[in-house]
């Protein structure tokens, strides 16, 4: 199966149990959860269902294209629902079956696995599934989402989708994919991977992200004074990159870094504070 | 007399929880059974990823009929200047459901109390445990629970389903969104669907129709003769590891191994670095071949029996391939430079704000070290063997290796001191510095190898004792605890005699120069990892007022661990324990005496008073045999596991210390000590004293007595 083919199995599955597909989010994110679809559709009692392909960037994790598995752009399938069905695993595997993978036939395990996010505020627990003993999903039941108590429960699924793709064609390496007829993942993403760690980790200007970040901070903190929570989340969103910028280059000492985080976290918190607020008032006028 | 099951099924279970949680299950249920007053018989305890259950037999149709007291108000609270009973009596009789006129007043040791008492039992027990397997569900403690849907009740994993039969009645429990009934499930993918039992006793065979090993102990035996089996197979020898056993055999419920290979190149990667891939990333087995030396072939232990295992054996093949690659990257990257040059690093890796950087800590623990060696006593050669190794001492930690698989930490500092030529000693010393590394986990053997761990940590211990970062309550989030765990089994196994506060001295020297440390760290930290030390002999099962005994009265730890298995087999001798209740009477006198006063016979004067004196000799030869027969019988061992051997050959020893009895009984029966006659009175007082100073050697004997013996022997 190609790679784009496994992203449309998965989108008519998902679409097919009642998720919305939602197309990717266009401000930089280090995982699928920092989506707003996923942040603040976990937050609050309504019904969630969403699906999707969630590009990632995550600036330290990036080999210049030569380790196999690690990059710093990638690509994760997102499921979130709530509240979190209770046959959610099988339907999980029916997935995998709907990718041409008959679980009968690999040794599928779901293996315990926790997960945090400091700068969201955020931990579940769950699991990763290792499929032959590779890592192809992670599996989280959020706890907690910007320090406020999930209920009900959402659960969120990611998969890896070159892992996934790399297995299912048993490329040795994420570029040597086949994306499309004749094309290959190394086709579409060498370059952009290779320049972009150089970005990252020797040209980025450490002047410039950290003030970035002042004045995103400040302009997060601005807009949810007018109420304008969407546009503040993805301020928020962009102190978190800038951060992780600094991080990759590896300017940031261990107090400062901690510091850091916790600016982010209390923008993220601020956000979703305000999030739910809006909401309550939305309620209190329809009613 | 029916069976009982009770199944709880889940969502797969945490590796860690299975067997944890499947004894929590049983204990929680057999207390609370018996505390319903329902009599049962042999229980049986499974557990798999996916399940915790009980069968539990010779359950009784009903609650024993017995009667049950409960204790009320105060008498003086019970009622008013009037005469008139009080609120709180009045609410305690209507919750108890007895008349006022029933209720008793009586002392019970603990003053004067109101009692109830009230006949209960004879209840179904089919409809008891309605709400007791409810409650096990909701009570079964776990160390982290989480919430999923919108159930309410939490639990470590989500509950799918629930189980409950008394012999073939189905338990109507209701609990976390789940009702319970007849219907199993069997393997996620060898059985998928659901099976009805059609009686509680059918379950063990049911599942393992359904491919589902519920005894865990017999899964556990399964995963070993399986994965030797497969090793077997070319020739070649399961590296043995039972906590890898342990673990694996909680990740599935229906063993199968799966043999496959891996690059020969791969093999000039030190063996253990490709065993922590292996093992620590993949759970797979390494194997040996007839050299001793690593194969190039593993063993994986897979959950699923598929017709063509090609396929899953390709898969673990082309991850554990793409590891080992990664591997092979670092190993030649970080031996491109020297770990002295690495060890320049680590000023540029934070250990703690207020304690400075990696490199600050190392340049203190060197000199802690030093110390230690001074205060302990080395050979030539482990001097020169501690010079060679302070340097490196930690480097690999600015290894890619060990930044990538931290969990090689010391390893690799071996492999890479091996490598760039440094004496097998050296590289030894090196990993023994970071061991253990965990609760239980390994020693370290060499003596410069355990100087070093203790040192590190002992500097860790005064560092943030110094920056008021002790421990509170549950959290630890530096790993102090840990830490001075580390301290005590080493220097116990080691059976380091010097008192331990000149160890914690030796890390204090580390600090000079800073004005971090004051007085008093010293002694918070002294009295922290004796805590410690009382824990772990707690968890030899010793009991606590001779943990107390022994650590109060020892400089040394291994002192302090000797002397509790000491007192511990004297307190179980008939008559030890009368003689400590004696001794602490005549250590309180004898606390009255000068410091300065001997005994003399010349002051006799009762008839007690000669025969006490005559048999201290023989007592104080007996307690020197005591302790000189612990020091040879009891080997240093690591604490918290409990010597196998039992204490012998001591009775003579003991039959000197016991002589002592009769004649100090006789004396604090039948001799005024204080009498005005100041020579007589000094003179009885000096000679409890020495009665006290002589048996003190064995311990702090006064947290001792008649009690305990008794419990002892029970």
């Amino acid at each position: 199966m190609r790679f784009q083919d496994i992203i449309m199995a998965l989108d008519r599955f998902w679409a097919d149990r009642g998720c919305t597909i939602v197309p990717p989010h266009d401000t930089e994110v280090g995982a699928g959860t920092f989506y707003p679809t996923t942040f603040f559709g976990a937050l609050g009692a309504d019904p969630w269902r969403v699906a999707g392909i969630a590009p990632s960037r995550r600036p330290a994790d990036g080999r210049y294209g030569d380790n196999p598995y690690r990059f710093q752009y990638f690509y994760q399938y997102q499921v979130v629902i709530k509240p979190s069905p209770g046959d959610i695993q099988e339907t999980y595997l029916q997935s995998l079956y709907h990718l041409g993978i008959d679980p009968g036939a690999h040794d599928i395990r779901f293996v315990e696995d926790n997960w945090e996010s400091p700068t969201l505020g955020a931990w579940g627990l769950g699991w990763e599934v290792w499929m032959d003993g590779m890592e192809i999903t992670q599996f989280t039941y959020f706890q907690q989402v910007a320090g406020i108590d999930c209920r009900p429960v959402s659960v969120e699924l990611t998969y890896g989708l070159e892992r996934l793709a790399m297995y299912l064609q048993g490329a040795k390496h994420a570029f040597d994919v086949e994306v499309a007829p004749g094309v290959a993942m190394g086709d579409l993403r060498r370059d952009f991977e290779r320049q972009h760690c150089a970005y990252n980790f020797e040209h980025a200007d450490p002047d410039l992200q950290r003030l970035l970040f002042d004045r995103f901070e400040v302009e997060t903190e601005r807009l949810l004074a007018l109420e304008l929570v969407h546009p503040a989340y993805e301020f928020a969103l962009r102190c978190s990159h800038a951060f992780n910028l600094l991080d990759a280059r590896g300017v940031l000492s261990h107090t400062e870094r901690q510091g850091y985080i916790q600016r982010v976290r209390r923008l993220t918190e601020a956000s979703a504070a305000a999030y739910l607020a809006g909401r309550a008032s939305d309620a209190a006028r329809a009613a | 007399m029916a069976t009982l099951l009770f199944e709880l099924g889940a969502e797969e279970l945490p590796s860690w929880y299975v067997q944890q949680g499947s004894e929590a299950l049983a204990d929680l249920l057999t207390t609370r059974l018996t505390t319903a007053g329902v009599e049962h018989g042999a229980l049986r305890i499974f557990a798999t990823p996916r399940r915790l259950a009980v069968t539990l037999q010779g359950v009784a149709a009903t609650s024993a009929r017995r009667s049950v007291t409960r204790r009320g108000p105060a008498e003086r609270a019970a009622y008013g200047a009037d005469g008139a009973p009080t609120r709180a009596l009045l609410g305690f009789a209507s919750s108890s459901g007895v008349d006022v006129g029933d209720l008793v007043i009586d002392d019970r040791g603990k003053g004067r109390y109101v009692y109830a008492t009230t006949e209960v039992g004879g209840d179904a027990t089919a409809d008891l445990l309605v709400d007791l397997l409810a409650s096990l569900v909701v009570d079964l403690p776990a160390p982290r629970k989480m919430r999923w849907g919108d159930v309410d009740t939490p639990f470590i994993r989500p509950v799918a389903w629930l189980v409950a039969l008394l012999d073939d009645e189905v338990i109507p429990v209701e609990v976390a969104g789940v009702r319970a009934g007849r219907a199993t499930r069997g393997h996620r993918f060898l059985h998928p669907g659901e099976i009805e039992l059609d009686h509680a006793d059918a379950y063990e065979g049911a599942l393992r129709d359904a491919s589902v090993v519920a005894d865990r102990s017999d899964r556990r035996r399964l995963v070993t003769d399986a994965a030797r089996a497969a090793a077997a197979s070319e020739g070649l020898e399961l590296v043995s590891d039972p906590a890898l056993e342990d673990e694996v055999c909680d990740l599935l419920e229906m063993p199968v191994a799966v043999l496959g290979s891996f690059g020969d190149g791969f093999l000039d990667l030190p063996d253990d670095v490709l065993s922590t891939v292996m093992v620590h990333h993949q759970r797979f087995f390494p194997t040996r071949g007839a050299d001793g030396r690593l194969a190039p072939r593993f063993v994986a232990l897979s959950n699923n029996r598929v017709p063509d295992d090609t396929v899953v054996r390709g898969g673990y093949e082309q991850v554990l391939g793409g590891r080992l690659d990664d591997a092979r990257f670092f190993w030649d990257a970080d031996r491109t430079e020297s770990l002295s040059r690495h060890a320049w690093s680590l000023s540029g890796i934070a250990f703690q704000k207020e304690l400075g950087s990696m490199g600050d800590k190392v340049a203190r623990i060197g000199t802690a070290a030093r110390h230690l060696a001074d205060v302990l006593g080395v050979s030539h050669d482990e001097a020169a063997i501690l010079k060679a190794a302070l340097p490196i001492f930690r480097a690999d930690l600015a290894t890619k290796m060990v930044n990538e698989l931290p969990e090689l930490e010391g390893t690799m500092g071996r492999a890479y001191a091996l490598a760039e030529g440094q004496s097998a000693e050296v590289a030894s010393a090196l990993e023994d510095g970071v061991l253990p590394r965990a609760h239980g986990g390994r020693l370290a053997t060499t003596r410069v190898g355990a100087i070093l761990a203790v040192a590190d940590r002992l500097d860790t211990l005064v560092g943030f004792f110094a920056i008021g970062r002790r421990p509170t309550g549950s959290a630890d989030p530096y790993g102090l605890r840990r830490a001075a765990v580390g301290v005590a089994r080493t220097a116990a196994a080691q059976g380091w005699r010097v008192p331990f506060k000149k160890l914690v001295d030796a890390a204090v020297a580390g600090y000079d120069g800073s004005d971090l440390v004051d007085r008093d760290v010293g002694a918070e930290v002294e009295a922290f990892v004796w805590d410690r030390v009382a824990a772990l002999l707690a968890e030899e099962r010793v009991p606590t007022s001779v943990v107390r005994a022994a650590v109060d009265g020892s400089r040394s730890i291994v002192g302090a661990a000797r002397r509790a298995h000491l007192l511990e087999a004297l307190m179980a001798r008939e008559g030890f324990g009368d003689l400590m209740a004696l001794y602490k009477r005549a250590a309180n006198l004898g606390r009255q005496a000068s410091e300065r006063a001997s005994v003399r016979s010349s002051h006799f004067r009762d008839d007690a008073e000669a025969p006490l004196f005559a048999a201290l000799p023989d007592a104080r030869r007996g307690v020197e045999r005591l302790m000189a027969g612990i020091r040879k019988q009891l080997v240093p061992w690591d604490l918290g596991r409990r010597p196998e051997r039992p204490l012998g050959d001591l009775d003579a020893a003991i039959a000197e210390v016991l002589h002592l009895k009769a004649p100090l009984d006789a004396f604090l029966d039948g001799v005024h000590v204080m009498v005005d006659d100041e020579d007589l009175r000094n003179n009885r007082l000096a000679l409890l004293a020495e009665v006290a100073q002589v048996l003190r050697d064995l311990g702090a004997l006064e947290h001792l007595g008649a009690r305990e013996a008794k419990e002892a022997v029970a």
